[in-house]
């Protein structure tokens, strides 16, 4: 290591110089004199003399363990010839960073084997996921011995029954309302299927192992929580319950403008649900109050009606919400898995589910400060 | 409204989204019985519907059954795993577990034995043993169940009789 540090330092252009005068011939340089190559087109020339016969040899060199083993002089004079010459703008070089970059996904297979660290985990998931499943040889195995035995899948959020079997937390509850409080493996008593709680280790191991499944999971689960708490199945339940306020709105006197009103905020929602929700906020105590101001034209009844109606108006705003944070929660989902294919979009994702559950979070917060403002 | 309504409406999410837990663990088991079908016997969709499939199960040699093909229905409840399937013999058999019109009496098909934990290969498998080993005590039909146990060569000679009529 010290020997080569001096050698390093110094100028590469005599380095390669010395490399290209015992590669050139001094025919070859007298000629090259001639000819008006100067001594940079000469330098370039011998680097890609050198390079070319070298290929083969270098394919081998890249599987090895370059970060484990310290190279040795030779291999690392020969890459920082390669990528000393900065002033060289070789086609070869390009081809050499392709390379590298496959190096360094070589190295980090690698690294995953050494390093169970969360952090490089979720670093490394976005942009090396079919690596995860080759990097542990028994990974099927593994994937089966996790999986709960209900849905099939990498058991969620697992939990243990006194028997030792795991399942999903929410399977093994299904499981005790619907068949009995008896462990489904073994037919056990389960002391209590509702007290079930989450079997920490082997959540922690799961999440360790497949990362990308839990992830793809806690989004489906974060969808289905908002659809339950405002009770939205699927769409066209949704279109139903819209359609039942909409008749309920319209069974009421000031129902066409209300009617109105909701069309004009969802238009709204068109425009703006891409921008904030804040702004969203800002825009409705108007609307209510254009609404209230509309109703109160009406007569004396107007002032107990105005009260109902706020009521009514309320819970499609907060639905709306909620409905705006699952749409855009889908659409990360969809991103997240239509990006998965290609290897380029692999690293938007890891930012995409950030953002998701920061608007998320932020969607229900707005949703539960309203809720608890509004009654 | 329209406009709200047609955000999710009109867009065709993927089967992974759309699914019921229920589809969800059905094409799961779909999915392993084709990556890893179980010995002498297949099962799939009967058409699109997902919850409405037809299996097929051979014989098992040393059986009057042997040389055999028997199709079965099975039809997923809406809450699969955690109620039975239902499984419908539709080549006639002459057997004490299995009557005229085709019901079954196995055990973990009932209601309070069935458990989420079995899947439709284990279904596939039960029925499997059951043509080696009947039940004769707990017959679906107590009168071949009651030839079983008195005159088994009987039984066998009937039975490979009628493997030879319906099922081949």
């Amino acid at each position: 290591m010290m020997d080569e540090q001096p050698k390093r330092s110094s100028p590469k252009q005599s380095e390669n110089g010395e490399k290209g005068n015992c590669v050139f011939s001094p025919g070859f340089r007298s000629v090259a004199a001639m000819a008006g190559w100067d001594e940079e087109a000469l330098l370039m020339a011998s680097l890609v003399v050198e390079d070319t016969p070298d290929r083969d040899a270098k394919q081998k060199r890249r599987s090895d363990p370059l970060f484990k083993t310290p190279p040795t002089n030779s291999r690392r004079k020969r890459r920082d010839q390669r990528k000393s010459p900065v002033s060289l703008p070789v086609a070869v070089l390009d081809l050499d960073e392709e390379e590298v970059s496959r190096e360094e996904i070589v190295e980090e297979k690698k690294e995953q084997k050494i390093v169970v660290d969360i952090n490089s985990k979720k670093d490394e998931k976005s942009n090396e996921s079919t690596s995860e499943s080759s990097s542990i040889p028994c990974i099927d195995r593994l994937r089966e011995e996790l999986s709960c035995a209900i849905c099939l899948e990498i058991c969620f959020e697992p939990s243990t029954t006194s028997c030792g079997h795991s399942f999903c937390k929410k399977c093994l509850r299904s499981a005790a309302d619907k068949c009995g409080k008896k462990c489904p493996k073994c037919r056990q008593l389960i002391s209590n299927g509702r007290s079930c709680t989450i079997n920490t280790v082997l959540w922690n191991t799961i999440q360790l192992l497949f990362p990308q499944e839990i992830a793809a999971r806690k989004v489906v689960a974060g969808a289905s929580n908002t659809l339950q708490s405002t009770d939205l199945q699927s769409p066209p339940a949704r279109r139903r319950s819209q359609y039942r306020s909409v008749v309920e709105a319209l069974n009421s006197p000031e129902g066409e403008q209300l009617s109105l009103e909701r069309r004009r905020r969802t238009v709204n929602h068109n425009h703006h649900h891409h921008h904030n929700l804040r702004q969203q906020q800002s825009f409705r105590p108007a609307s209510v109050v254009l609404l209230n101001s509309g109703a109160a034209g009406d007569n004396s009844v107007s002032r107990r009606r105005r009260r109902r109606e706020a009521v009514v108006v309320a819970p499609p705003e907060q639905d709306e919400d909620a409905v705006l944070a699952l749409r855009l929660q889908r659409e990360e989902f969809m991103g997240a898995f239509g990006g998965s294919e290609q290897q380029g979009r692999r690293n938007s994702v890891a930012t995409a589910t950030v953002n998701l559950r920061a608007m998320a979070s932020r969607a229900v917060g707005i949703r539960n400060h309203r809720g608890g403002g509004g009654r | 409204m329209m406009n709200s309504g047609s955000l999710t409406g009109g867009r065709s999410w993927p089967s992974r989204t759309s699914l019921t837990s229920s589809g969800k663990r059905i094409q799961k088991e779909m999915a392993e019985l084709n990556t890893d079908p179980p010995a002498d016997c297949s099962a799939g969709p009967k058409g699109d519907n997902l919850y409405h499939w037809v299996a097929t199960l051979f014989g098992p040699q040393g059986t009057p059954y042997d040389g055999g093909i028997y199709f079965l229905d099975i039809t997923f409840p809406a809450n699969y795993p955690f109620k039975p399937p239902k499984v419908v013999f539709k080549t006639r058999i002459y057997h004490c577990n299995v009557d005229s019109t085709g019901n079954v009496s196995l055990d973990i098909l009932e209601e309070n034995s069935w458990s989420p934990a079995l899947t439709i290969s284990k279904v596939l498998l039960a029925l499997r043993s059951i043509f080696t080993n009947p039940n004769p005590y707990k017959p679906q039909v107590p009168g071949i169940a009651h030839l079983y146990l008195v005159d088994r060569s009987k039984h066998d000679a009937l039975a490979a009789e009628w493997t030879q009529r319906f099922a081949k």
